[in-house]
């Protein structure tokens, strides 16, 4: 057995370390190849019908063909339009709304419980009534994710802004800082890894709203595709749907979001990562 | 160079665990001449640091008068520059953007303001280190930035907040030597609170005893200047002094 | 003392909140489709109480994000433990459950609806991805962080594999573990809600979708206050002091 695993170690182990050293992407590339073998095999042996589970195969080839007929593009950058708008509006009320109640108590103590209460609500619960009031409608799913989108970067700023350690607040002012600059060169700054953070994870809860909002309300979008696709029983876009988010979501989160936290958070030596 | 006048000055608290109100100073008068260097030592918790915290604003006194060439002073302000125990450098920001963060408050343009820090950094012997940040450095190149960008700004009176403390024993020396030599170069004046005794007879020309919320004693340090390690350690003068000192604190 | 005293201060904001809603509801004369009076809010609740609806929306949603919850603890955390305990293993499935945590939950709608019908089965499929992705890479970053001086010291002390994962490992990676069966439980009800809506006929989601066909809004906010109400208490009471505790009582110190 032991000459087996000295084997796998140097032949197959070692060299994947190495290349992946050189090529970082390998890393989050290659896991993934058993598992696509494995889904493959899987299909192929018809455990349970092919309409239940269809193959990689399919799928690619549904990928394409919804490609070339712009629908699949054309979903697309609704989903991505929708929430980038819903997640630019919830930026610019959330940051604001934590850095105030963040830095005064009066609004502190008036709001949080308010902010606790309503993220427990969550965004899902808001549909119903939204609909009443706007129908099925961009501004429904926008309200959706705006919602979803406030809170953890509202709860997160608040956080950032409470870390901030006072001794900072004091040699800006002692400098010459007024409270508004105070608010300009330090507050915000020093919360900045926090905000990332908020921001993070508000686009994955924000993300899923949007595919629950489409699913539900929708004309169009990718969550619109995977549940047309169910009602029409057709498994391999519901998967296509799904890979198609996945790896989106992948890509945003740990090729831009991470690396952005990372660089604020850790180079200013505030973040102890591992 | 100003002087800096403390009139009178209490300060009581409620504390919510005792229910009691608490005086931390009961009354302070205190006048620091231009170009003084004047320390205050006491056991922990007599009160000096929320002295310091008075005189630079941060605090309100309850009582009493602060003044700065004789015009009062309310909440902080570039006049009274501030080195803290914790450093308090912006992490974000470069050693240089540090040390060019008060006259940028001011609205110094950026080439000037630039090649002020430049200059303070250069006097400081932390050229090298201008565009590194903060968590980059030792603790003690840290303080060193933090007691020049208080100076940068030109304060009218500098304050420190046993800004040594936090610092390695050698560096501390070191340190300390790099203040004497600066502020004899320049004349700040300056309020320094320390709980080490020999640390406040080595900078200072008076040391200020302070106990139960009060100025116990007062006592002149007439030693000459430069003033450095080597020769002071085994100096009768400044043993005597140190010894003097000490006694006091004890007898608080 | 303190509690009642942090409890109160933690209401106060709230009851203002209904007490603003009762006055703009009467002063701007809000038409009841749109929104409605408190009194139609409370009568609606004692309404779903008393005859027994309520509590069975409630006891539906809550079994179901029980058995999916247990069932993917059950599954995540030995596995996840498993997967840890080499540094090799580990950091190869990362990116695989760093994917799928990413569609945790809600995506698995449509496809959990195909295969296992409308229902229980669905629900709990999707209440049980969302945990079980989420605590498996969360179990999984845990175990990797324990330094590996511990895990060298209980060997030479004599811990077999056993004891090294129940002394070890287990307690080692717990706040982390902690975290993520928050972090995935908050997806759970999310997708527990979604997922009623559209794919069963009883439990809260299902509740509020279909008082939308009626515009019987005061069933809807009745509805979201008690969902609301619900997460507070299971996110409050239950998950964050049990992530205080694991976190504090062991001085551990994490990345928030």
């Amino acid at each position: 057995m032991s000459g087996a695993l000295q084997f796998w170690n140097a032949r197959v182990w070692a060299p994947y370390i190495r290349a992946t050293a050189r090529w970082p992407w390998l890393r989050s590339i290659v896991p993934f190849l058993p598992l696509i073998a494995l889904w493959w095999a899987v299909a192929e042996a018809e455990f349970v019908p092919r309409a239940f589970l269809p193959g990689p195969v399919e799928v690619v080839a549904s990928f394409f063909t919804l490609t070339y007929k712009g629908i699949l593009p054309e979903y697309l950058s609704d989903s991505v339009t929708r929430l980038a708008l819903g997640a630019a509006v919830g930026i610019a009320i959330g940051i604001p709304l934590g850095l105030l109640v963040g830095l005064n108590r009066t609004a502190h103590r008036a709001l949080w419980p308010i902010l606790l209460f309503f993220q427990a609500i969550g965004d899902i619960a808001w549909l119903p009534i939204l609909l009443i009031w706007f129908g099925f409608g961009l501004t429904t799913m926008t309200l959706v994710i705006v919602y979803t989108v406030l809170f953890p970067i509202v709860l997160n700023t608040v956080l950032g802004v409470r870390s901030v350690p006072f001794d900072l607040h004091r040699a800006a002012r002692s400098l010459g800082a007024s409270p508004a600059r105070v608010v300009w060169e330090v507050v915000l700054p020093g919360s900045l890894p926090n905000i990332m953070t908020g921001l993070r994870n508000g686009l994955g809860y924000g993300w899923r709203a949007l595919i629950a909002a489409e699913i539900i309300v929708g004309t169009s979008g990718i969550g619109f595709l995977m549940f047309d696709a169910r009602r029409a029983g057709s498994v391999v876009e519901i998967l296509l749907g799904m890979i198609v988010l996945g790896v989106l979501w992948y890509i945003v989160d740990a090729w831009i979001l991470a690396p952005i936290e990372r660089a604020t958070g850790e180079r200013w030596g505030m973040v102890q990562r591992r | 160079m100003k002087s800096l006048t403390l009139k009178n000055l209490q300060k009581t608290y409620f504390d919510p665990y005792s229910g009691t109100e608490v005086t931390a100073i009961r009354d302070v008068s205190l006048d620091v001449g231009p170009g003084e260097f004047v320390a205050i030592v006491g056991p922990s918790g007599c009160g000096k640091t929320t002295i310091l915290n008075m005189v630079a604003g941060f605090l309100a006194p309850s009582g009493g008068e602060i003044l700065v060439d004789s015009r009062p002073v309310h909440g902080p302000g570039p006049d009274r520059g501030v080195v803290f125990q914790s450093f308090a450098l912006f992490p974000w920001k470069t050693v240089l953007d540090n040390v060019a963060f008060g006259p940028k408050m001011r609205g110094i343009g950026r080439p000037e303001r630039e090649a002020s820090a430049r200059e303070f950094l250069e006097l400081a012997g932390l050229s090298h280190a201008a565009d590194r940040y903060p968590n980059e450095l030792s603790g003690g190149m840290q303080q060193r930035v933090g007691v020049v960008r208080a100076l940068a700004n030109h304060p009218d009176v500098l304050l420190m907040d046993e800004p040594f403390a936090s610092v390695d024993a050698q560096t501390r020396m070191t340190l300390q030597e790099e203040l004497a030599r600066i502020w004899q170069e320049r004349r700040t004046t300056v309020l320094f609170i320390t709980h080490d005794v020999a640390e406040a007879v080595f900078l200072a020309n008076r040391v200020i005893v302070l106990s139960g919320g009060r100025v116990q004693t007062e006592i002149e340090i007439a030693l000459p200047h430069p003033r450095s390690w080597d020769a002071l350690m085994d100096d009768d003068g400044f043993k005597a002094l140190s010894s003097q000192v000490l006694q006091q604190v004890r007898a608080a | 003392m303190r509690r009642l005293a942090s409890a109160t201060y933690f209401s106060l904001p709230l009851i203002a909140l209904v007490v603003l809603w009762a006055i703009v509801v009467r002063v701007f004369d809000v038409d009841p489709r749109v929104f409605p009076g408190i009194g139609s809010v409370v009568g609606a609740a004692v309404e779903s109480i008393r005859d027994g609806s309520l509590i069975n929306h409630v006891a539906a949603s809550m079994w179901r994000v029980v058995v999916g919850t247990v069932l993917a603890l059950v599954l995540a955390v030995p596995m996840g433990i498993a997967m840890g305990v080499s540094p090799g293993i580990s950091s190869f499935f990362t990116p695989i459950f760093r994917f799928f945590s990413v569609l945790a939950g809600i995506a698995w709608i449509p496809i959990a609806t195909l295969w296992f019908g409308y229902g229980f089965g669905a629900i709990v499929f999707v209440i049980f991805n969302a945990v079980f992705f989420v605590v498996t890479y969360n179990t999984l970053l845990g175990v990797t962080s324990i330094p590996m001086p511990l895990r060298h010291a209980a060997a030479s002390l004599g811990a077999g594999p056993w004891q090294m994962v129940t002394q070890v490992l287990l307690p080692g990676a717990l706040p982390n573990i902690v975290t993520g069966v928050r972090t995935g439980l908050g997806f759970a009800w999310r997708g527990l809600i979604a997922a009623e809506m559209i794919a069963t006929n009883v439990g809260l989601g299902y509740m509020l979708f279909v008082a939308r066909d009626f515009y019987r809004t005061e069933v809807i906010v009745f509805g979201m206050i008690v969902i609301g109400v619900l997460w507070m208490l299971i996110d409050r009471l239950l998950l964050v002091p049990l992530e205080r505790a694991t976190t504090e009582r062991w001085g551990m110190v994490r990345a928030e």
